[in-house]
């Protein structure tokens, strides 16, 4: 995704259908801009998003996962996102550990903030852009 | 994948809309198709200028049939705006409507980089890959319907279930009223005030009047419900009748009461007096016939050799039936809060009664008939002290406003000074809500040269011969007096009722912090409760008054009607289910489950999570939980959004 | 199978030795049950019970030995020679164990590289008198002449990220019933597709502990606890009690041998088919059976007493976890 060298970090951003997925849409319809780094993918609650899947997403190349859903207390199901905290929290300190942490992140969007839509990803992409592409131990070691 | 579909060729349509100008003056439309064409198993790749447009549809279900095509993609705009209309159109070629994938390349590509055409047509080729994955994946699946039964039960006999009953009686349907205590009438029928003519009594007789008489309103007093299975539409309820011990042919003589040698307070005026262990809780119960108190008797039979007709059985048992219905309302109401002994001198003098006990002193079938007479004299003096049991004024207290209090105390005051125009009374309160039209109660009260004190420090109680003085720390003097009266009436509030826990773990719905039952959401969802097919009415779910709750009762009735009306339920078959194969029956996703639709069933010795997908709404929590990926969600599985992560990140269909 | 003895070859790479014990245990096992398997195999190889030598290996035609058995994780050079040796001569590669399956506990030193684990162990460490600073090298010369080590890697690996690998038996050792079931398996000729796991289930463990009907309907902890400094209560689930159990995510197939004698279960025999990252699915169940209020320092509070998960849940599976290992920085 390199643009006169520039890097363009890869982002996937997991977005729950009643929230975050409605307020992504809003940021479309009022045709606000933002940059295009991020690819989104669907899920009907942050709670389907497990930590394998983000684990999987950095594996394959992603350089930023974030994970988004309804602020605590509206979630559509109740109590799906505050398995997404916990779980999140669990993962981030595996993450942490393992050299990945800070190309993890877990934010709150409601079907109508786009404007934070935009706030979060620009702040996310610039992080990770910060970081530079993913690296693996063994892209970084001497190997084996 | 079953075995026939990895045998079966997957073959997949994509179609890229331009949206008129919204999507192609930005992305190259027809390079998304070419590139569309590239990807593993997608053999129709077309561009078209309004996909949803009936030419476009059309295009669609004839490549279908044409192409024998068993997945489309449509790239256009969101879901939410077509996944409906799409879905429908390859229903109608004969596909089914799951194996149909939108790619949002509007919403979330072209109309957010408008000036970025060649990035937004890059990004548009990711999401078609994204959805060409997934769609690779997705599988077949059919509507889930469940039977519904139309009839209803309705737990709790007070002024809210009632009216639900009558309600959902009016509509046509069976409706199962269960009421714990021996008479219907709940709380309402001994206390209140509806205006200054109308007491809670009178409501209540005139509901349980209607009741008697609806040939279509099953009536269960001293019994519970002590079981419940099925779910949504299609309920069982195990009943437990407790004995009475007196049958109907009973007439209400009272013979039996003259010769009964026990004597328990009587719950129905609030312990002021005594009643006997074989009763009628009032006059004007429901049903008319004697009861007795299984805790007190002592089995002496002096009441069996008086009864004429015969009518009492002290060996009877209690008694299990089985009701089928589609709907219940919870009507279980509340208990009001007894004070602590000693607490602002309850107890510990006879000159300091209940708001409660006010009530029944007041009433014309009262222990008093109504005459104001407290430790044999009628006061001169009678200070109030409100927020008893509520808004934190004491350890016990709850942190809530209790909402009926202060306007039903300010009645009973209005109506004291109807009779007795010269007692002197103080209201000692910590926040006045005589709220909405109630207002005017202040304003009469004042008039009535009702004195007001404010607290907010918690009056100290002094117990003393004929009476107590009350020490507050008066906010608006802002000083420290002492108030000596003949009378204290503690404003008390309400709370849940005694057997909230078992009612919780019956129905299997929760509760919120303070106890009472929690709507599904306040706003959006106000008397449902989180299970499917349970309603909510009255107290249960929090402090209210009569007529608050009366018409909760009537919102339930028309939620539970609306589901029994139909004649099947029907779900999104987005659910999720365990493959019986590889589930080990570890318990994890029972735990995640916001609606309890996941139980462990024992099956040839193994236990197996067993999801009711009538219950279950497709959030996929037991999913992510699944620490061994036998619990999959239908329609967003592990390997379709594995899949739709490869292609993302790493840019390959796996 | 034929008359002709079926020719078989154990070799161990970085391994305790376990492994090596849990093969006589399992060939005990069968001796017992009056089975005459021991006589059915002629062992070419097997440098801790039997004299042969490296050149004996090579010696062999290319695949005369039916099945080898691997232990162990690669950890040096040597050991990636052996196997790439063993794995030309051998028409079926068994990775038994853990070690070599996943890498085992010794993968564990993937939180680290050579340089950080020289450093401490011939450098650092309290005990250690090292005052030139000497670690070893892979030659060095002496008046004698050129003397060899092999060298130590980076990064610890798993056998199949070596070599071609048939079949695993899992297990931390493989109990003696997982090795007989993989071994009757073999002999019998009816294995399921390559790459698979055998000898044991494929269910995971609560499947056949005898305290999974113990749960309650919904497991719900406000807390991890830790053996170290709280006793579980016998005869009830320990994740149900709050300590750490790795049951739900790990492969059945040991007979819940350590739920048996009073402890939770680690996760030796590894994942299920299904998934895709053991260490990523534990963090999962662990954190989703939590009942603490949604602000972060509740959870913070009730996860600490789980204060290494990286070393709790990837105790046997480091190298393969989706990561590795940590990104160690230069």
């Amino acid at each position: 995704m390199s643009k006169e060298g520039k890097f363009e970090p890869k982002i996937i951003v997991f977005a729950c259908n009643w929230c975050s997925y409605a307020g992504i849409d809003l940021a479309g319809t009022s045709r606000k801009k933002y940059p295009h780094n991020p690819r989104i993918i669907r899920v009907m609650c942050s709670s389907r998003v497990s930590p394998e899947m983000v684990f999987k997403a950095l594996r394959d190349g992603a350089d930023g996962v974030l994970i988004t859903g309804c602020h605590p207390g509206d979630c559509h199901y109740v109590t799906g996102n505050y398995q997404t905290m916990k779980r999140f929290q669990l993962m981030k300190k595996m993450l942490d550990e393992l050299g990945f942490g800070d190309r993890v992140a877990l934010e709150w969007i409601s079907a109508s903030e786009a404007d934070r839509f935009i706030e979060v990803i620009n702040e996310f992409i610039e992080k990770i852009r910060k970081l530079g592409p993913i690296k693996f131990r063994e892209e970084v070691l001497e190997n084996p | 994948m079953s075995e026939k579909e990895k045998k079966e060729e997957v073959r997949i349509g994509v179609y890229v809309c331009h949206c008129g100008i919204n999507i192609a003056a930005v992305v190259d439309v027809k390079a998304v198709a070419e590139y569309a064409k590239t990807l593993p198993n997608v053999v129709v790749a077309k561009d078209y200028v309004f996909m949803c447009s009936a030419p476009g549809q059309e295009m669609i279900k004839n490549d279908i049939k044409e192409h024998k095509l068993n997945r489309v993609i449509v790239a256009a705009c969101s879901p939410a705006m077509h996944e409906p209309t799409f879905r429908a159109v390859v229903e109608e070629a004969g596909l089914n409507p799951f194996l149909f994938e939108m790619a949002n390349i509007r919403e979330h590509c072209s109309w957010v980089h408008p000036e970025e055409k060649e990035a937004a047509t890059e990004k548009a080729k990711d999401i078609v890959r994204r959805a060409v994955a997934k769609a690779t994946y997705l599988e077949p699946l059919e509507k889930i319907t469940g039977k519904v039964v139309k009839s209803a039960l309705v737990i709790g006999g007070g002024v809210a279930g009632m009216r639900a009953a009558l309600d959902l009686a009016e509509r046509g349907f069976d409706v199962y009223l269960i009421e714990k205590s021996p008479t219907l009438g709940g709380n309402a029928a001994r206390i209140g005030y509806l205006d200054f003519k109308m007491r809670g009594a009178d409501l209540a007789k005139y509901l349980m009047d209607k009741v008697s008489k609806n040939p279509k309103i099953h009536v269960y007093t001293n019994s519970e419900l002590k079981a419940l299975e099925g779910s949504v539409g299609n309920f069982i309820a195990k009943i437990v009748k407790n004995p009475r011990f007196v049958t109907d042919a009973c007439t209400a003589c009272g013979e039996c009461v003259k010769v009964c040698p026990v004597e328990v307070p009587n719950e129905y005026e609030f312990g002021l007096v005594n009643r006997k262990a074989i009763y009628l809780p009032y006059d004007y119960a429901y049903p008319r016939i004697y009861a007795i108190d299984q805790a007190a008797c002592t089995k002496c039979g002096k009441c069996v050799e008086v009864c004429k007709p015969k009518a009492i059985n002290l060996d009877e048992k209690a008694e299990e039936l089985e009701i089928n219905v589609g709907a219940i309302v919870l009507a279980a109401g509340y208990k009001y809060y007894e004070p602590q002994e000693g607490e602002f001198g309850y107890k510990k003098s006879k000159r300091v009664i209940t708001l409660f006990q006010l009530q029944r002193l007041l009433a014309e079938d009262g222990p008093t008939r109504g005459e104001l007479v407290v430790d044999g004299v009628t006061p001169k003096s009678i200070a109030f002290i409100s927020c008893v049991g509520s808004m934190g004024t004491t350890p016990t207290a709850a942190t809530y406003c209790s909402r009926m209090c202060c306007t039903s105390a300010l009645k009973d005051i209005l109506k004291i000074k109807e009779k007795y125009p010269d007692i002197d009374i103080y209201y000692i309160y910590k926040d006045l809500r005589t709220y909405g039209r109630d207002e005017d109660l202040y304003w009469k009260a004042i008039e009535n040269m009702v004195k007001f004190l404010r607290y907010e420090e918690t009056p100290n109680v002094r117990v003393e011969d004929g009476g107590v003085v009350i020490e507050v720390n008066e906010v608006t003097l802002q000083e420290k007096i002492a108030v000596p009266v003949d009378l204290l009436v503690l404003v008390n509030g309400m709370r849940p009722p005694e057997d909230i826990e078992v009612i919780k773990s019956v129905l299997k719905v929760g509760s919120g912090p303070d106890g009472f039952i929690k709507e599904a959401h306040l706003k959006l969802r106000p008397v449902e409760a989180l299970t499917d097919g349970i309603y909510l009415a009255g107290t249960i779910t929090g402090p209210k008054n009569i007529i608050e709750s009366v018409t909760g009762g009537s919102a339930a009735a028309a939620k539970a009607a609306a589901l029994i009306s139909k004649d099947v339920v029907e779900v999104e078959p987005i659910v999720s289910s365990a493959d019986e194969e590889l589930c080990s029956g570890c318990g994890m996703c029972v735990s995640v489950c916001p609606y309890d639709a996941i139980s462990i069933e024992i099956k040839d010795e193994r236990r197996l999570a067993k999801v009711n997908e009538l219950l279950c709404k497709g959030c996929g929590a037991c999913a992510a939980t699944c620490p061994s990926g036998a619990m999959q969600q239908r329609h967003f599985t592990d390997k379709q959004i594995l899949a739709e992560i490869t292609a993302l990140a790493k840019g390959v269909i796996p | 199978m034929s008359k002709e003895k079926v020719k078989v070859a154990f070799y161990w790479c970085a391994s305790c030795g376990g492994c090596e014990e849990a093969v006589v245990d399992a060939l005990a096992f069968l001796e017992d049950k009056m089975l005459d398997v021991l006589e059915q195999l002629e062992i070419v190889f097997w440098p801790v019970a039997i004299d042969m030598k490296r050149s004996d290996v090579e010696a062999l035609k290319d695949g005369e030995i039916v099945v080898s058995f691997i232990n162990g994780a690669i950890r040096l050079s040597e050991q990636e020679d052996m196997v790439k040796l063993l794995r030309r001569k051998s028409k079926i590669v068994i990775a038994y164990g853990a070690c070599s399956y996943m890498g085992g506990i010794p993968s564990l030193a993937n939180l680290h590289d050579r340089e950080k684990i020289f450093n401490y162990i011939y450098k650092e460490a309290p005990t250690i008198v090292n005052p030139t600073g000497v670690v070893p090298q892979t030659e060095v010369e002496v008046p004698e002449g050129k003397l060899e080590l092999p060298l130590f890697y980076n990064t610890v690996r798993a056998l199949d990220q070596v070599i071609d690998v048939d079949y695993y038996i899992p297990g931390c050792p493989p109990a003696p019933e997982t090795t007989v079931n993989a071994l009757q398996a073999l002999l019998s000729g009816q294995l399921p597709p390559k790459g698979s796991v055998i000898g044991a289930g494929n269910r995971a463990l609560c499947d056949e502990c005898p305290l999974n009907e113990t749960k309650p309907e919904k497991i719900a902890i406000t807390e991890f606890k830790r053996l170290a400094t709280s006793a579980p209560e016998p005869d009830k689930c320990f994740l149900a009690q709050g300590f750490v159990c790795m049951g739900p995510v790990t492969r059945e197939g040991c007979g819940a041998r350590c739920i048996k004698v009073n402890r939770p279960c680690q996760g030796c025999y590894g994942p299920l088919d299904n998934v895709t990252d053991y260490g990523a699915r534990a963090a999962s169940y662990l954190a989703s059976i939590l009942d603490v209020p949604p602000d972060s320092k509740a959870i913070e509070k009730a996860l600490s007493n789980l204060p290494d998960p990286i070393g709790k849940f990837y105790m046997f599976s480091l190298a393969k976890s989706l990561f590795k290992g940590k990104v160690v920085k230069k």
